[in-house]
């Protein structure tokens, strides 16, 4: 009797094994379905744009368009080169990109830093009216600062133009205070009791912890300043002072559009972001869960 | 002289949420030099706030603070000579063990030769010879506790201050790490103050005890003292595990009179509790003075109670046995060489030698 119903028991136990391997298989199915789908939709684009990039002149407008040319050129991106100023935008990119993303680093570190262990007077309220300047939409303060840096300033068509604006963005203070508020403050205490000077502390205690978050912060704030369109093309007006993302408008005429000029350009300028995205890997998937485990 | 003193010391937080609070209310004591000093208190009863203000950590906000013979109101926790570990280890997790201990004396631009000595010695104390070169993260936490210790040791400091450096081991390392610091106590010939909410490790660690609760302190004394001469109820039922029982009664002549029983006071002692006579009072009773009468050696002619014993709880080498006086349940710590059982009448002998008497209004010790 005991070993029957144990036996029975046992076929339960497999039968019941069996239902969640099929539960898991199916599972993995739909989700690695889902994500392929997805990873086809974002990539689809960028194909299409390289695709483009080395068709004719005449193939590209082609409906309906070739999906694999069927006479591959580099032709446009010669006309890249030749229309001019393409290196020189490619130049200003990187140094708005390097000079915002190094000081956003600097400064937001320092103020989130501030604003998350040291004590001083008004610190909540000066928090909270930062925060609640990143309530207000961009597109209320452009106007105003348009104004303030074209017309008040005379900064027009100037690098000074390009990166003042957001030296340091709220949003960056923030993200560096609440991962600066993760670190554990008895490490300051210690360091404060091991004799170390306040700016010491900042530069030997906090800094090489929050660096994986600073990491985070800054290829976040290139990459957006990389990929910034608006801001500079308002105010930049000459061909030098463009950067590559204002440079690609150029291949659009009165009448016309140089599609293929505009797709080669758009590959260059895409493909630092390629190499950082592959060489910075593991700091975005931390960026995505920051704060979200401690320890 | 390394002496550390408060002279009516209080520290007020500004709290968000509830306004101002006292944190420390008026302290004053004198930690000796040498001393091993601890304090004891439930959780959130300023013992950190306290030992953070002599580190210079916090600011207190009246009264003075003496380390040595001078005042240390203002002075920055590295012109203190103090050295501290905290309850987290606190190690910076991006250096090795080695950078961990010498960063103290780096800053204080010592010599080279000098720090590399002393953490060549303060490592072998500590058995952390192999692990110097790790990171805090590849070592256990017994280990990473002996490096925050280590860390102290290096800057041969005057004071050593500790904040609850065992509550992260487990029971058997907690244990063994009491015995090795209270070893390193005497090998240093430093004063050490030492806080814990573990009122047994406050007794065996230290020379004395200040057992506060909510920023008040309670009472200073040695933990012998403590134990048999508690100034109030709150010392008596912190100090001792299982803590003393409290059971309401009247004193009329020479008995304390509960709801159930008439216990006899001895005579030496009716002196002191004269001025209670015919009033309320709260007889306090340690659970080992709570006695099965067959270990007696002759059977006692009064004191002798008879409950229902309510729950047993077998300890190894003793009994803890729960009863009823009144609404109060006692608890008595009796040897378990004599069974006892649940749910039985059991006789048991309440020693009134070792009583103590407390006012029930202002909770303070009699005599
Ligand atoms: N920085 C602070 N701000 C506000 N309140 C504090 C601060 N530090 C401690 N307190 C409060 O002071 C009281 C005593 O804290 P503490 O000294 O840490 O207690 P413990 O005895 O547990 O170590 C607690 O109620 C705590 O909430
Ligand atoms: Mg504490």
């Amino acid at each position: 009797m005991a070993t029957n119903h144990q036996q029975i028991q046992l076929q339960l136990d497999e039968k019941k094994d069996k239902q969640r391997k099929i539960f898991k298989i199916v599972g993995l199915s739909v989700i690695y379905i889902v994500l392929t789908i997805w990873a086809i939709l974002t990539f689809v684009p960028l194909i299409w744009m390289f695709i483009s990039s080395i068709k004719d002149t005449t193939s590209i407008t082609q409906v309906p368009p070739q999906l694999i040319p069927d006479q591959p050129t580099l032709d446009a991106y010669r006309r890249v080169f030749d229309v001019g100023g393409f290196a020189r935008w490619f130049l200003n990119s990187v140094i708005v990109s390097t000079i915002l993303t190094i000081s956003n680093v600097v400064l937001a570190s320092l103020a989130g830093y501030a604003f998350a262990k040291l004590k001083f007077p008004g610190r909540n309220t000066i928090f909270w009216i930062l925060l609640g300047s990143m309530m207000i939409p961009g597109q209320i303060t452009l106007i105003p600062l348009y104004i303030l840096i074209v017309n008040t300033f005379q900064m027009a068509d100037t690098y000074l133009a390009l990166v003042i604006p957001t030296l340091v963005t709220t949003a960056n203070i923030f993200l560096a205070r609440q991962f600066m508020a993760s670190l554990p403050s008895t490490l300051i205490d210690a360091a404060r009791i091991d004799a170390c000077s306040e700016p010491k502390i900042f530069w030997k205690v906090i800094l090489p912890m929050a660096k994986p978050g600073l990491a985070v912060l800054g290829i976040f704030t290139f990459v957006a300043n990389w990929n910034n369109f608006f801001w500079p093309f308002l105010v930049t007006s000459s061909n030098e002072m463009r950067t590559l993302q204002v440079g690609l408008t150029s291949f659009r005429y009165q009448y016309t559009a140089d599609y293929g000029a505009m797709m080669a350009g758009a590959v260059l300028t895409a493909i630092p972001m390629f190499i950082v995205f592959l060489a910075l890997q593991k700091y975005f998937l931390k960026g995505i869960t920051i704060g979200a485990v401690k320890g | 002289m390394s002496e550390v003193r408060f002279v009516n010391v209080s520290k007020e937080f500004e709290d968000d949420n509830k306004g101002k609070f006292t944190a420390v209310n008026d302290a004053t004591f004198t930690i000796e030099d040498k001393e091993f000093m601890v304090f004891v208190g439930p959780s959130g009863c300023g013992k950190t706030t306290s030992l953070r203000m002599i580190a210079g950590l916090e600011r207190q906000t009246s009264g003075d603070i003496y380390i040595g013979d001078r005042t240390v109101n203002k002075a920055h926790p590295k012109d203190r000579d103090i050295a501290m570990v905290f309850q987290d280890y606190a190690l910076y997790p991006h250096m090795t063990i080695r950078e961990n201990m010498s960063f103290g004396l780096k800053n204080l631009k010592r010599p080279k030769e000098e720090i590399e000595k002393k953490v060549s010695e303060a490592a072998q104390i500590l058995s952390l010879e192999n692990l110097l070169d790790r990171k805090p993260r590849e070592l256990s936490g017994g280990q990473r506790q002996r490096v925050a210790v280590g860390r102290a040791i290096v800057r041969n400091p005057k004071v050593f201050l500790f904040d609850e450096p065992l509550s992260n081991l487990d029971a058997k390392l907690r244990v063994q790490m009491r015995m090795e610091l209270s070893e390193l106590h005497k090998r240093l010939g430093a004063t050490i103050v030492y806080v814990t909410h573990d009122q047994v490790e406050a007794m065996t660690l230290g020379t004395r005890i200040v057992v506060m609760n909510q920023g008040e302190i309670q009472q200073i004394d040695t933990p012998e003292e403590l134990y048999k001469n508690p100034k109030n109820m709150f010392v008596a039922g912190f100090i001792g595990s299982p803590p003393m029982n409290f059971v309401r009664g009247r004193l009329d002549g020479n008995i304390v009179q509960t709801v159930e029983h008439a216990l006899v006071v001895p005579e030496d002692k009716l002196l002191k509790y004269a001025e209670y006579q015919g009033k309320e009072v709260v007889l306090g009773i340690r659970p080992e003075d709570v006695i099965n009468i067959e270990h007696l050696p002759d059977a006692p002619a009064q004191n002798v109670i008879e409950p229902v014993i309510k729950i047993v709880e077998h300890l190894g080498s003793e009994f803890l046995v729960y009863f009823g006086i009144g609404e109060e349940t006692i608890v008595g710590k009796i040897s378990s060489d004599y069974h006892m059982e649940v749910f039985k009448k059991h006789q048991l002998y309440i020693n009134m030698e070792k009583m103590t008497l407390f006012d029930p209004q202002t909770q303070m010790r009699i005599g």
